[in-house]
C-alpha cells in the first residue's frame, strides 16, 4: 500500500493545455443552479463554459474535443472553505495572540499530494486556512488546485481577501502547551480572546488616525516624518475598512454570540462562521447578521467544545436561514465532501438539489466567488468533475476533472502514469543501490591497504 | 620517476614572516583568465602575482620552487561557509513575568542581526583553516547561518594571522535566511518568516526616510530612534551591498526573489539545489547564484529508501546536475560548501563534474565567478599580473579522486598544510554525538521512528533525518556538552510543522523532549553501528 502511494505522487505534471474548445457530450448535468439535464452537452470555450443544455441544443465546432459522457454525471467542482492543503512549513505562526500580518498566499506549496488527491474527489477550489492556534491568525488564501502548474497560478488573484480568526479552545491553549521553560501564552480564557480581538481592532483605529494625520500634514505642504508601516496593522485596518472578509474558527454558541455583538461593535463583517457546531442553537442571530456558516457533518465529541454537536445543524442552519456549506478542515475529507453533503439528505431532509449546493454554490458564495464558480452556467468558470455514477452515491467516483478547462485529473491517464513512475522509480533506486555498491567496493581494497 | 616528482612536491615549504618572491616552475598552470600553460612559471612578489607565462624570466632574487608534474592554480573561493561561527541558540522570547501578559506586537523586532558583522566576530580555529586550505581553498566568505537576517558576510583570505590582516573585502552582503524560529517565538513558522523580512525592511525603509527629514533640519521634529539593525539595511535599501538569499529549493527561491523585487534590492542566491528545474528564471532575470554542493542523500537504509516518493527520489538524483544545466544556459554560478563540511567540498564539486559539468567550468566556478558575484574580481580568481597571490599546486588535476593539495600560497606567502598524521587524528576525532541514530518518539498517536544520521563540525550539529515524520535536513543544530538540539520539519497525516528535539547524550543513547505545535513528547533512542 506505501509503495502505491508513492507511486502516485508524481502523476500529472504536464496537462495537455492545446485543446481550446471541449464538448462533453450526454451527461446527467447537475447544475446545482437550475436543475438536472439527462442527456445533457457542456460546451467549454478557453476557460469558461460556453453553453449548457440539452443534447440537441448544443453543438460544437469541428476543432472540438468530444468527451463522451454518456450514462455518467457532471457536478461542478467542489469548494471546500476550509483546508490546510498545500501548505507549505507550520500551519499555525503560533508565537503571538495575533498574527493576521503572516499569508498563506506566501507559503502555497504545489507540490502537495493531498492537492491532487483532492482533484480526485472533485475538489478544484479551496480557502486555505492559517491553523486555529490564535484569536486571529493569518491572511488566508483562495486557491484553485491546478496540479503541475506554479503556484502563483493556484492562487485566484482576484478572489477576495480573507483572515482566519479562531474562539474557544484552540486560541487560549487548552489544547497544546508549550514546552516546558515556555510561559503559556495568552489568553487562556474565551475573556481574553474577546479581548484580544477588541484590542486589536482599536490598535488598529489608532493607527489609521496616526496616517491620516501624516496625509493631512503632507496636503497642508508640511514635511513630517511618516510614521511605521505596520503589516499587522494594515491588514486589522483593512478589515475595518471592509476589504477583508473574516472566516472565524467557532464551536460554542456564546462564543458565537460574543463574536457577532463584537461585530456590531467595532463595525467589521464576518463572512462565514466554521466548525460552527453550535450554529443550531443561534441559527437566526447568525442569520439575522448575514453571516455564512461552514460546518461538519457528523464530526463531534473530539473536545469538550465538540460535545453538543448534532448531524441536524446543517439542516437546521439552512432552514434557519444560513448560507450553509459543508467543508473538510481535512486532506482526507477534503476527497469526499460530496459524502457528507449528501447525508444533509437524512439528517433534516434537504432536497438532493441544496444537498448538492452545500458543497459547489454555497460555498463558492461564502467566498463571494458565486459569479464565477459553484455551478454550470454559461459564462462561469469551467471547473468540473464528471463522475461513473450519482455524486451521492459511495459507489460513486470521478474521471475527469477540470479547472478552467483543462484536465487536471483524468482516471484513465492516472492508471497509465502509474506504470510509467512506478518504472522510473525502480530505475532510480536500482541506479542509486549500483553506485553504492560500486562505491563499497572501490573503498574496501584500499582499507585493506591501510 | 614517480619517486623522484613526490619528493619534489613534498619538499619543505618555504614558511616566511614576510612575503617574498618567488618563481613557481615546472608545473602546468592554470590561470583561468586564459588557456592552461604546460610548463608555465608564476612569479609571486610582495604577496601579488607578478607574472604568469610559459616563457618568464626569473628574478635574480626569487626563490624558485620547482613542482614539476604538478598543477598550479589560483586559490579556490568558498563563497558561502559558517565556518568559524559556532552555532547559537536563539534566545527565547520572555521570562517569568512575561507570563500571562497580552504579548506586544512583534516590535521592536525581536533579535535582528543585520548589524552583525561577521568580520568582528569570526572565530577561525588554525585546525579548521588548515583543514580548509588542505582542499585548495584560500578564501572563504563567511556569515553565521544562525538567525534570519544571518549578518553582514565577510571575504577573508586563508593566510596565517589576525582576522583584521586576512580581511579582502568587508561587508560582502547582508545573508537572510529562511529560517523559522522555535514554537512559540515570532516568527515560528515559514509565512511568518516572510512577513518578518518584509517588516523589517519596512522598518529600515521608514528609518532611512525619518533620518534623512531629521538631518536636513531637526528643528521641530521629535529626533527619530537609533537602531544598529535597520541602519545596517540602509546600504542594502539604496542597493551598495547585496542581500544572499539561502533558498534551496524553487519555491524558496521563488518566495527571496518576490521579496527582492518587492524592495529593489541586490540580490544573489545561494542553496539552489533546485536550480535544475529553475534555469529559466535565472537566466531570464539575470540572477548570480551560490549553488551549495551538499547535495542531498539517500537513506541509509534500504526500506526508508523504498517508502520515499518518486518525487524525493528524482530530486535527489536531479539536484546534482545544476552546475551543469546552469553552465549550458550561461548563468553565473560559484559552487559553494553552504552548510556542508569541510572535507565534503571537493567530492561534492566531483559529484557536479559526475552530472555533466566540465572541470573547467568547475574551476570557473571556484575561482572567476565567486570572485565577480562579490566584487572582488579585480583582486581575486585568476592567477594575472597584480592579483593577490593565492595559488595552489596540487599533484594531480584539481578534481581528479586522488589529487592532493601539495603547497598553498596565500597573499603570496607559502601557508602551512596539515600532515597526514593531523589529517587522520582529525577525520577520527568524531563527537559522540555522529553517527546514525535510531529515535522513537512518543506521541498520543503512537510511537513515531526516525532515522537520524548526524555530523558536528566547527560547532554546528547538521545531517539528516527519515523514517515516520517525512525526511529532510536536520535545521538548528547545536551541541553544548552532553546537551543537543536539532529541529526536523516533521510531516505527519495532518501537516508539516517543526519538531525540536532537545536531548541529552549518554555513551551510544540519547533520550529528552520533542516540542512540536500539537504538544511536547519524549523521545529516545540509541546509535546504530
Amino acid at each position: 500500500m506505501k509503495s502505491l502511494i508513492a507511486i502516485v505522487t508524481f502523476t500529472v505534471t504536464t496537462v495537455a493545455f492545446a485543446q481550446n474548445v471541449t464538448l462533453i457530450r450526454d451527461a446527467t448535468i447537475l447544475t446545482v443552479s437550475h436543475g438536472k439535464i439527462e442527456h445533457g452537452s457542456i460546451l467549454i470555450r478557453g476557460t469558461k463554459i460556453a453553453a449548457v443544455g440539452p443534447n440537441d441544443q448544443i453543438t460544437a465546432p469541428a476543432d472540438a474535443q468530444i468527451v463522451n459522457a454518456s450514462g455518467k454525471f457532471v457536478l461542478p467542482g467542489i469548494v471546500d472553505t476550509h483546508s490546510h492543503t498545500a501548505i507549505e512549513g507550520s500551519v499555525n505562526e503560533i508565537s503571538l495572540p495575533n498574527t493576521g500580518m503572516v499569508r498563506i498566499r506566501d507559503v502555497v506549496n504545489n507540490e502537495d499530494i493531498d492537492a491532487y488527491r483532492e482533484l480526485a474527489g472533485g475538489t478544484t477550489t479551496a480557502l486555505m486556512l492559517h491553523g486555529s492556534a490564535n484569536s486571529i491568525g493569518g491572511q488566508s488564501q483562495i486557491a484553485k488546485w491546478k496540479w503541475g502548474r506554479p503556484a502563483s497560478e493556484w492562487i485566484v488573484e482576484d478572489a477576495p481577501r480573507t483572515i482566519k480568526f479562531a474562539l474557544g479552545e484552540n486560541p487560549k491553549s487548552s489544547n497544546f502547551r508549550p514546552p516546558a521553560g515556555i510561559p503559556l501564552q495568552y489568553p487562556s480564557t474565551r475573556m481574553g480572546v474577546e479581548e484580544v480581538i477588541r484590542k486589536s481592532f482599536l490598535d488598529a483605529r489608532d493607527y489609521m488616525a496616526k496616517w491620516d494625520e501624516y496625509d493631512a500634514r503632507k496636503k497642508r505642504g508640511e514635511n513630517p516624518i511618516p510614521p511605521r508601516r505596520d503589516l499587522l496593522m494594515e491588514e486589522m485596518a483593512d478589515i475595518l475598512r471592509g476589504n477583508v472578509d473574516v472566516h472565524s474558527h467557532c464551536y460554542r454558541s456564546d462564543e458565537i454570540m460574543m463574536l457577532l455583538s463584537l461585530s456590531d461593535e467595532l463595525g467589521f463583517k464576518i463572512r462565514e462562521l466554521q466548525h460552527v457546531l453550535e450554529g443550531y442553537k443561534v441559527a437566526r442571530e447568525i442569520a439575522a447578521h448575514g453571516v455564512g456558516g461552514g460546518t461538519f457533518i457528523d464530526w463531534w465529541g473530539y473536545k469538550a467544545e465538540a460535545y453538543d454537536a448534532i448531524p441536524y445543524n446543517v439542516a437546521l442552519m439552512e432552514r434557519a436561514g444560513v448560507l450553509t456549506s459543508v467543508n473538510s478542515d481535512s486532506d482526507e475529507l477534503a476527497r469526499r465532501l460530496n459524502l457528507d453533503a449528501a447525508k444533509a439528505m437524512k439528517y433534516g431532509g434537504l432536497t438532493e438539489e441544496e444537498a448538492l449546493k452545500l458543497c459547489t454554490l454555497n460555498p463558492a458564495t461564502q467566498l463571494r466567488l458565486d459569479k464565477r464558480i459553484g455551478s454550470i452556467d454559461v459564462g462561469k468558470d469551467a471547473d468540473l468533475a464528471i463522475w461513473n455514477g450519482h455524486p451521492f452515491s459511495t459507489y460513486s467516483r470521478v474521471d475527469t476533472t477540470f479547472i478552467e478547462g483543462q484536465i487536471y485529473f483524468d482516471r484513465q491517464r492516472d492508471l497509465r502514469l502509474r506504470q510509467e513512475l512506478a518504472k522510473e522509480k525502480a530505475d532510480r533506486l536500482k541506479k542509486e543501490a549500483d553506485e553504492a555498491a560500486k562505491e563499497k567496493k572501490e573503498k574496501t581494497p584500499e582499507d585493506k591497504n591501510d | 620517476m614517480t619517486v623522484l616528482l613526490i619528493a619534489v612536491l613534498i619538499a619543505a615549504p618555504v614558511l616566511a614572516d614576510a612575503p617574498g618572491v618567488y618563481a613557481i616552475t615546472g608545473g602546468t598552470v592554470h590561470p583561468v583568465s586564459g588557456p592552461e600553460i604546460a610548463n608555465g612559471v608564476v612569479i609571486i612578489r610582495d604577496g601579488l602575482v607578478e607574472a604568469v607565462g610559459a616563457n618568464v624570466p626569473i628574478p635574480a632574487d626569487a626563490t624558485t620552487i620547482d613542482v614539476k608534474g604538478g598543477h598550479v592554480y589560483p586559490g579556490l573561493i568558498d563563497a558561502q561557509t559558517s565556518l568559524g561561527f559556532p552555532s547559537a541558540v536563539p534566545p527565547r522570547r520572555g521570562g517569568a513575568a512575561a507570563a500571562r501578559q497580552p504579548q506586544p506586537p512583534p516590535t521592536p523586532l525581536p533579535e535582528t542581526a543585520a548589524s552583525f558583522i561577521a568580520m568582528r566576530e569570526i572565530k577561525l580555529v588554525s585546525d579548521d583553516v588548515e583543514s580548509k586550505r588542505a582542499t585548495g581553498v584560500t578564501t572563504i566568505v563567511a556569515a553565521p547561518a544562525f538567525g534570519i537576517f544571518n549578518g553582514q558576510s565577510v571575504v577573508l583570505n586563508l593566510g596565517e594571522g589576525d582576522t583584521p590582516s586576512r580581511v579582502v573585502r568587508d561587508p560582502a552582503a547582508q545573508q537572510i535566511s529562511f529560517n523559522p524560529r522555535p514554537a512559540w517565538t515570532y516568527p515560528d513558522s515559514l509565512m511568518g518568516v516572510v512577513a518578518y523580512i518584509k517588516q523589517t525592511l519596512l522598518d529600515a525603509q521608514q528609518y532611512s526616510a525619518a533620518h534623512a527629514i531629521y538631518d536636513r533640519n531637526p528643528s521641530g521634529y521629535r529626533r527619530p530612534e537609533d537602531n544598529a539593525s535597520l541602519q545596517a539595511l540602509g546600504p542594502v535599501l539604496r542597493r551598495e551591498v547585496p542581500v544572499v538569499f539561502v533558498a534551496d529549493s524553487e519555491s524558496m527561491m521563488r518566495r527571496a526573489e518576490a521579496i527582492a523585487r518587492e524592495f529593489n534590492v541586490r540580490y544573489i542566491l545561494s542553496g539552489v539545489r533546485q536550480g535544475y528545474r529553475f534555469a529559466d528564471e535565472l537566466k531570464a532575470n539575470n540572477i548570480p547564484v551560490l549553488v551549495s554542493v551538499k547535495w542531498p542523500i539517500a537513506p541509509t537504509n534500504k526500506d526508508d529508501r523504498e517508502e520515499q516518493p518518486l518525487r524525493i527520489i528524482r530530486d535527489r538524483q536531479l539536484a546534482p546536475t545544476t552546475p551543469a544545466v546552469l553552465a549550458k544556459n550561461g548563468i553565473t554560478f560559484a559552487l559553494v560548501s553552504g552548510a556542508g563540511k569541510t572535507s565534503d567540498f571537493i567530492p561534492g564539486i566531483r559529484k557536479a563534474i559526475d552530472n555533466g559539468l566540465s572541470a573547467d567550468d568547475a574551476l570557473r566556478a571556484v575561482t572567476i565567478a565567486p570572485a565577480r558575484i562579490l566584487g572582488v574580481d579585480r583582486q581575486l580568481g585568476s592567477l594575472e599580473k597584480g592579483k593577490i597571490a593565492n595559488v595552489v599546486v596540487t599533484d594531480k588535476p584539481i578534481f581528479v579522486k586522488e589529487a592532493k593539495v601539495k603547497r598553498v600560497f596565500v597573499d603570496g606567502r607559502e601557508s602551512k598544510l596539515p600532515t597526514e598524521e593531523e589529517r587522520a587524528r582529525r577525520a577520527e576525532a568524531t563527537s559522540p554525538v555522529e553517527g546514525t541514530w535510531n529515535l522513537t518518539v512518543k506521541t498520543p498517536q503512537g510511537d513515531v521512528s526516525i532515522i537520524a544520521t548526524l555530523h558536528l563540525e566547527s560547532g554546528h550539529l547538521t545531517g539528516t533525518f527519515s523514517g515516520d515524520a517525512g525526511s529532510g535536513d536536520i535545521r538548528g543544530g547545536t551541541v553544548d556538552g552532553a546537551t543537543v538540539e536539532f529541529t526536523i520539519s516533521a510531516r505527519t497525516q495532518a501537516e508539516t510543522s517543526d519538531w525540536v528535539f532537545h536531548g541529552t547524550l549518554r555513551d551510544s543513547t540519547m533520550d529528552g523532549t520533542v516540542s512540536t505545535t500539537g504538544g511536547t513528547f519524549q523521545f529516545s533512542g540509541s546509535k546504530s553501528r
